[in-house]
């Protein structure tokens, strides 16, 4: 600004005026950037702390570690991986878990299409996508009694086909909508001009369609495995007494009290899914 | 009508049509019946199920007596007291997320934040077991420094604190359920966060206004529906929790999950369960009901 020509006395008041703005103006920023950063900080601390605490944990000696430790060990560890109910929990929760991923997100993609691309009535898209939404808006335990009490009724019964029937419906709308929402961006004329060019609906899917959606079913088939990994509820209604899956066998030491074991069982089982998580954010921003 | 009979290439595409369109409902039926088979048909069922032995509603009429009343409401309050609390902490963290954090933090911290929901939420509240025990890890500091003499009731201890009917959630349940939703709520926020556009924020402050003005004329108005959405996510699957209640909750914070389960599992009384079931359900989808009724939240969770 053309100060210099300005009478004295105003424009010592203005500079004086800006001057204080432009300082007030910076320690408010320099305040309000450490109370925004600080929470930041005690957020991340919040999430990963309970982590620390159980990984430090699970070098206790003793199976009730007293804080602070009296040496480390990593004896909970071969405890934990010579446990064969534990190990037989984790194997059928991964063999669960690889079926929900891959048949969840085959019939994803099956739903994906029907909603975005099927030739047929807006009406029947909509209720498509109404029937898979559901387990995103009924609460667990409600569709988990529900599937269990119509199993009861019908003479299925509990066990492994309940459980993953069950763990397929519920990784299914999260399937749908990850790749539908993929779908919805590709470009329909290349698959018109495909089958403009001679070739079958087969075709078009194989060599169109699906190389240009690969990088949602592979983030779908990670998610739905980390979610039907992890899921507890549904399998503890429809499980029995034959089936044991990771969590409920976690779940069953937490009630008994084995602490030791559990910690070191916990971190392996955190490092497990957190592998699974890591390979899904290095494919697919989350944003 | 003359035009069109000359045109023989006609019934071939109407054909091709149709062949397509049955192909089409061929492969919607697998995914179809899926859902249809696991989500429809057992909430019939338990419809059904709420109204048997053959037509009654006293299973209905039984849900007012005893303790019913004061579980729901407390599950719902805790939904309620839990999600908002999330909120809060969601808020400051994606704005610094997404119009502060330099660039290429951005990605890795999201990531970070959003790493828990992969996480196995038994083993999560499980880790809050030794936080909070008597000898736990806070206790054992706090007596070491001599803060306090004996160890503090800090696990499975009621708060005591209640607004009217809303009780809210004792230390270790409420910190469980926000350690486990937490993430929900933050990615959900930062999406919407993201699309405010700074300018706005600036333009407010250069007009004068404080930090609570900018938040509440500028932030608030922007990125409401972001937060709604969030809510909607994690208000019932907080209600209707049953892990974690179980591993954390006080023995008076009985919640509704634990109650159904105890009819489902022990007490075999499924039409009493079912009844417990419909009418959660039913309060829970009037939230959905008035949440879902604005645009821009039908359009936020859309991307759920």
């Amino acid at each position: 600004m053309g100060e210099g020509s300005e009478p004295a006395v105003e424009d010592g008041d203005a500079s004086r005026l800006r001057a204080d703005g432009r300082i007030r103006r910076h320690a408010v920023t320099t305040v309000r950037g450490g109370f925004f950063r600080a929470t930041v900080v005690l957020t991340a601390l919040f999430l990963y702390c309970p982590v620390l605490v159980v990984g430090y944990l699970s070098l206790a000696p003793a199976s009730q570690p007293s804080i602070p430790l009296e040496g480390a060990t990593l004896r909970w560890y071969g405890a934990v991986l010579t446990d064969g109910r534990f190990v037989r929990g984790l194997v059928t929760s991964t063999a669960i878990g690889a079926v929900a991923a891959v048949v969840g997100t085959a019939l994803g993609l099956l739903a994906a299409r029907t909603i975005v691309r099927g030739r047929l009535p807006a009406w029947f898209r909509a209720g498509v996508a109404l029937v898979v939404a559901i387990p995103l808006f009924v609460p667990t335990v409600v569709v988990a009694l529900g599937i269990g009490v119509a199993a009861g009724r019908v003479g299925l019964g509990f066990g492994l086909g309940p459980v993953v029937a069950g763990h397929l419906y519920w990784v299914l709308p999260f399937s749908t909508f990850l790749v539908a929402s993929r779908y919805a961006t590709l470009d329909d004329r290349v698959a018109e001009a495909a089958r403009d060019l001679g070739a079958d609906g087969a075709t078009v899917f194989r060599t169109v369609t699906l190389p240009r959606l690969w990088p949602a079913l592979v983030a779908s088939v990670l998610f739905c495995f980390a979610l039907s990994f992890n899921e507890f509820l549904l399998t503890f209604f429809l499980a029995g007494s034959g089936v044991t899956t990771m969590p409920l066998e976690i779940y069953g030491k937490v009630r008994i009290g084995a602490t030791s074991f559990l910690n070191a069982a916990s971190v392996l089982v955190l490092l497990l899914s957190g592998a699974v998580a890591a390979a899904a954010a290095s494919l697919e921003p989350p944003t | 009508m003359s035009g069109e009979t000359d045109r023989r290439w006609i019934p071939l595409p109407v054909d091709r049509d149709r062949r397509r369109a049955l192909a089409d409902a061929a492969l919607a039926a697998l995914p179809a019946l899926l859902a249809t088979a696991l989500g429809v048909v057992p909430l019939l069922v338990l419809l059904v199920e709420s109204v048997s032995p053959p037509v009654t509603l006293s299973n209905y009429a039984d849900l007012g007596g005893s303790v019913y009343p004061a579980v729901m409401f407390r599950s719902l309050g805790i939904g309620v007291v839990v999600t908002l609390v999330c909120l809060a902490i969601a808020y400051p963290v994606t704005y610094w997320l997404a119009h502060r954090c330099p660039a290429r933090y951005r990605l890795p911290v999201l990531v970070s934040f959003t790493l828990p929901l992969w996480l196995n939420y038994v083993v999560l509240n499980y880790t809050w077991v030794w936080i909070l025990a008597s000898e736990g890890v806070v206790n054992t500091v706090l007596t070491g420094l001599g803060v306090v003499d004996r160890p503090l009731d800090l696990l499975r201890t009621a708060s005591g604190v209640g607004v009217g009917a809303l009780e809210l959630p004792g230390l270790s349940l409420g910190l469980g359920f926000v350690h486990i939703y937490l993430p929900y709520v933050l990615l959900t926020m930062y999406v919407s966060m993201e699309r405010l556009d700074y300018r706005q924020v600036e333009a407010a402050r250069d007009l004068g206004a404080g930090s609570l003005r900018v938040f509440l004329d500028v932030v608030v108005p922007e990125t409401y529906a972001g937060a709604v959405a969030g809510a909607l996510i994690v208000y019932a699957r907080i209600a209707g929790a049953y892990a974690t209640p179980q591993i954390l909750a006080a023995p008076s914070e009985q919640m509704i999950a634990q109650i159904i389960t105890t009819q489902f599992y022990d007490v075999l009384d499924y039409p009493f369960a079912a009844a417990l079931s419909v009418a959660f359900l039913a309060v829970v989808l009037v939230g959905f009901g008035v949440g879902a009724l604005s645009t821009d939240v039908r359009a936020e969770l859309k991307r759920w």
